[in-house]
């Protein structure tokens, strides 16, 4: 059954389990020991913790390491609670269970709810019986992925309270041991002392700890923090400072071979007459596998060598008649025409999905004072991680080991199964360091690829690493997208109308057919990353409808760093402010005017405003000559973010001096952290504002390499401010927030430098 | 076949010992010194930046041939655990690193900038950290650079 379909059918019955709702509790969350792997010396206290003889608390990690700062966030949670340094906390990579599924990114999937509907503390009945079911749901499948921005969402009651359960057996122990009340009790740097002179270190209570009851416990009080809330330094920063940090490219089991891949280069080909001589010909040259699709990817040759580079050389030598995929050539500019033909007539005909409809757009649109229309689009893009797709995998005696810089442990496990026609628990996955993620390693067909080959070496371990060229032509690209904006505005100006028609590719089905086919259905349900952006802004406009048109066009689509946020924050952001220089206002005040009812949103906005010196705001703060000022405001993963950005025309190319952020991101856990993410999105979104952009041609991909897919370097590198909001609110997502607001920021200050208006990504003058 | 290599000498297998060997796959699939890292293969990237003489150089692009008589170093020796170089002490305290991965190859053009200019002007860093990071790491490594430079 489809996972969504599966959703949406348990909505439709949710009606009647309002009563009696409450939140799934994250006790139930907490697991047992025997989710561990134990080792000698070592004590589990739950299904994420056990104590090590020296007293160091270890954390089952349950989320990838991708530059995001996870590793370091979820640590702080736990040592705060232990009351241990954050020094004191080791990592262990946690075996695969239901028990580490990503709950959070399952609820946030849930279509279809407004964010007024789920405002937190003050859900709509059938909001709050919807997330309750989804959450039961994502619990029993317990699928395990690192995306979505939901790392800290996901595991900060759950961790926190693991932690406090676990101290709290540790105290239980030692008020025992000592026959001392256990409120008596000190606990100091993992070290638990008594007035009377008792003292233990957490190692020493362990064992005795694992037998003595929790109690009641509970989290600590914000005002009793230490460690949440500070700029701690990253516990991966010295390794990735030395060399010494082990991404997934980098493992060395005995015995290792390295294999090169080439793939048919037309996406979705496949290989006719081949002849693999010329390449087996060539010294270090072992062997030539043929790999079929794995996961959604494209049929190619490995060639297995005693280094990558003989291995490259030996694809390189292989002879191959690749054939175009039945359903004829893709191509990019093809599709862009054929998105906006399907956006157009669904536009003139109420079509598409509604994901939000309110008011009566055609009534009130026959009453507005005037209208505006305009088309935007958005292009293919590649992920580019730095560290090219690589799988290391052994296949021996049954049993299959997977070395694998993955953001879905669960999914590598079973395309690895599958691959080696094995069961899922002959299958061990180690995850290692992710160089870049940006959501590509949320595919795993690389993984398939790396056992299918690992079938063929006798035992040994192989390392297939794909060349950068096959990463841009073989990738899970973001989908084109194209929309049709038009609003009705009213005698004051602001828009009484809103209609947004967008077309463009729907993710989440392909990635659940290539990634987890048991659960896909035959038919797609309404996917809201396609929507998010449009439909759940939060502009106070009565009468709206926004709709996608969700289309099939073959380009293999993926999740990519804030998914539909990415360009929707573009269309809509743009729009509004071409609809405040229609109005003849300032921007940053006509949105405020749209704020009156979305006051964490205007808060964010001033706040930026001042900080930027946006006249009007603060300490209005002159801007050079040659520059103007671009601002755009968008919420994603339950965080919302303002930038404005101060750009000039240099060489006749944009050119981008200084973005300040403002954010509410709920409670900060690190806010040093924060302020990384922020400036990585904000460059990584300038990246794509500027350069971005995948073309197709006759089926192949036309960017092959950074060179013809440029990506920002130094010396175009913007200073990024950060400012953060004080909240009390649970936490909101961080890794993607900062890239949906930069393109259209960008494009409004150009229109003020440039008097044109850039509707299409990238951004050329 | 011999390469010099972080002080020591090390001996390639003659099989695999091309002369057109890219450097980088010696390091890395040979050597088993893997801090330097592939990102490209066409010396667009820098990711495998290393020096050579002092100079930084893109290992993928330096054939094994040509290193006779040379020496080369890693960021396995840029400093160690005791003695960390500037830089590394500098990378922690302006928490450069995100993914990490890039990391070693602007440490390597970084500090062969510094070897020659200990206080480079931002147009100076620009030139020669042309290296890709797609995590977004800029503005904090050049106020990291500066830093060791004058530290």
């Amino acid at each position: 059954m489809n996972r969504r379909s599966l959703f949406v059918s348990g909505l439709g019955a949710a009606g009647a389990l309002v009563v009696g709702w409450s939140l799934l509790p994250p006790r139930e969350r907490l697991g047992t020991v025997d989710a561990l792997p134990v080792e000698q010396g070592e004590v589990g206290l739950n299904g994420w913790i056990k104590i090590a003889a020296d007293g160091a608390v270890m954390l089952a990690m349950h989320r990838s390491e991708m530059g995001q700062g996870t590793h370091t966030a979820l640590a702080m949670l736990v040592a705060e609670e232990l009351d241990v340094p954050l020094g004191r906390i080791r990592l262990f990579g946690a075996a695969t269970d239901r028990l580490y599924g990503n709950v959070a990114t399952m609820v946030a999937s849930v279509p279809y709810f407004h964010p007024r509907e789920t405002e937190r503390g003050n859900e709509t009945p059938p909001a709050k019986a919807g997330q309750w079911v989804v959450a039961k749901i994502a619990r029993e499948l317990g699928i395990n992925v690192t995306g979505g921005s939901s790392s800290v969402v996901d595991s900060w009651d759950v961790l926190r309270l693991a932690a406090a359960t676990a101290r709290a057996r540790l105290l239980g122990a030692a008020s025992i041991a000592w026959k001392q009340p256990a409120v008596e009790l000190v606990v100091r740097d993992g070290v638990v002392s008594h007035p009377s002179g008792h003292s233990a270190h957490y190692g020493e209570l362990a064992r005795m700890a694992a037998a003595t009851p929790t109690g009641d416990v509970r989290v600590k009080r914000r005002e009793d923090w230490r460690l949440i809330g500070t700029s701690a330094p990253r516990i991966d920063a010295a390794a990735k400072s030395n060399g010494a940090a082990v991404f997934g490219i980098d493992v060395r089991p005995p015995g290792l071979v390295f294999a090169a891949i080439r793939h048919c280069p037309m996406l979705g080909g496949s290989p006719g007459a081949v002849d693999i001589a010329p390449a087996l010909a060539l010294p270090g040259v072992e062997r030539v596998v043929r790999i079929g699709p794995y996961a959604g990817s494209t049929e190619a040759f490995a060639v297995v060598a005693k280094t990558w580079w003989h291995a490259q050389r030996g694809a390189a030598a292989l002879a191959v008649d690749w054939r175009q995929r039945p359903a004829g050539a893709l191509d990019s500019a093809a599709i862009l025409a054929e998105l906006e033909a399907r956006a157009r007539a669904a536009a003139a005909a109420d079509g598409g999905f509604a994901f939000h409809s309110r008011g009566d757009v055609a009534a009130a649109d026959a009453s507005a004072a005037r209208h505006v229309e305009q088309v935007y689009r958005a292009p293919y893009l590649a992920h580019a991680t730095m560290e090219p797709i690589n799988c290391t995998a052994r296949v021996a005696g049954g049993k299959v080991v997977v070395w694998a810089p993955t953001q879905a442990p669960g999914l590598a496990r079973a395309i690895a199964a599958e691959a080696a026609g094995v069961g899922e628990d002959a299958v061990t996955v180690h995850v290692t360091y992710l160089g870049g993620g940006f959501g590509r390693r949320l595919d795993v067909d690389f993984v398939g690829q790396a056992v299918r080959v690992a079938l063929e070496t006798g035992g040994r371990p192989v390392q297939l690493v794909w060349s950068r060229e096959e990463d841009l032509s073989h990738d899970f690209y973001r989908p084109a997208a194209v929309a049709i904006l038009r609003a009705g505005l009213g005698s004051d100006g602001l828009p009484t109308t809103l209609r947004i028609t967008s077309a463009g590719d729907a993710i989440t089905p392909r990635w659940m057919e290539r990634g987890l086919p048991a659960l896909a259905g035959p038919v797609d349900t309404p996917d809201k990353t396609t929507s998010e952006g449009l439909f759940d802004q939060l502009y106070g406009i009565p009468h709206q409808r926004i709709s996608h048109v969700a289309t099939r066009m073959g380009v293999p689509v993926g999740y990519w760093r804030s998914v539909g946020h990415s360009h929707n924050a573009f269309f809509v952001e743009s729009f509004v402010d071409e609809l405040a220089h229609a109005a003849q206002r300032d921007p940053l005040d006509y949105r405020l005017a749209l704020l009156k009812s979305a006051p964490r949103h205007a808060a964010v906005l001033r706040l930026a405003a001042e900080r930027a010196g946006w006249p009007g705001f603060g300490l209005a703060r002159p801007i050079a000559p040659g520059r103007a000022r671009g601002v755009a405001l968008h919420e994603s993963f339950g965080s919302i973010v303002a930038q404005i950005v101060e750009v000039s025309i240099d060489k006749g190319r944009p050119r981008v001096h200084r973005v300040v952020c403002a954010a509410d991101i709920g409670t900060v856990v690190n806010p040093g952290i924060v302020a990384q993410q922020i400036e990585s999105a904000v460059i990584f979104a300038l990246s794509a504002a500027l350069y971005g952009q995948i073309d197709i041609v006759g089926g192949v991909v036309q960017q092959t390499n950074f060179p013809s897919y440029p990506v920002l370097r130094l010396d175009e590198a913007p200073a990024v401010e950060t400012h953060l909001i004080d909240s009390t609110r649970p936490p909101g997502g961080v890794g993607e927030i900062g890239t949906p607001p930069l393109a259209p920021a960008v494009a409004n200050a150009l229109f003020v430098l440039t008097g044109k208006r850039l509707r299409s990504l990238p951004l050329q003058l | 076949m011999e390469i010099f290599v972080n002080g020591t000498p090390r001996q390639l297998p003659d099989d695999l010992a091309d002369p057109a060997l890219p450097l980088l796959w010696a390091l890395r699939d040979l050597l088993g010194l893997t801090g330097t890292k592939f990102g490209c293969g066409v010396a667009a990237c820098g990711a495998c930046t290393v020096h050579l003489d002092g100079a930084a150089v893109r290992a993928c692009v330096v054939p094994i041939g040509s290193l006779q008589g040379r020496r080369v170093v890693t960021i396995e020796a840029l400093g160690s655990a005791e003695s960390p170089h500037p830089l590394q002490r500098a990378w922690i305290q302006h928490q450069v690193p995100q993914c990490g991965y890039c990391q070693s190859g602007i440490l390597m053009a970084a500090a062969a900038l510094l070897a020659k200019n200990r206080r480079p002007s931002d147009a100076e860093i620009d030139s020669a950290i042309g290296n890709v990071c797609r995590c977004g790491t800029y503005p904090r490594l050049r106020a990291a650079i500066r830093a060791a430079g004058e530290s």
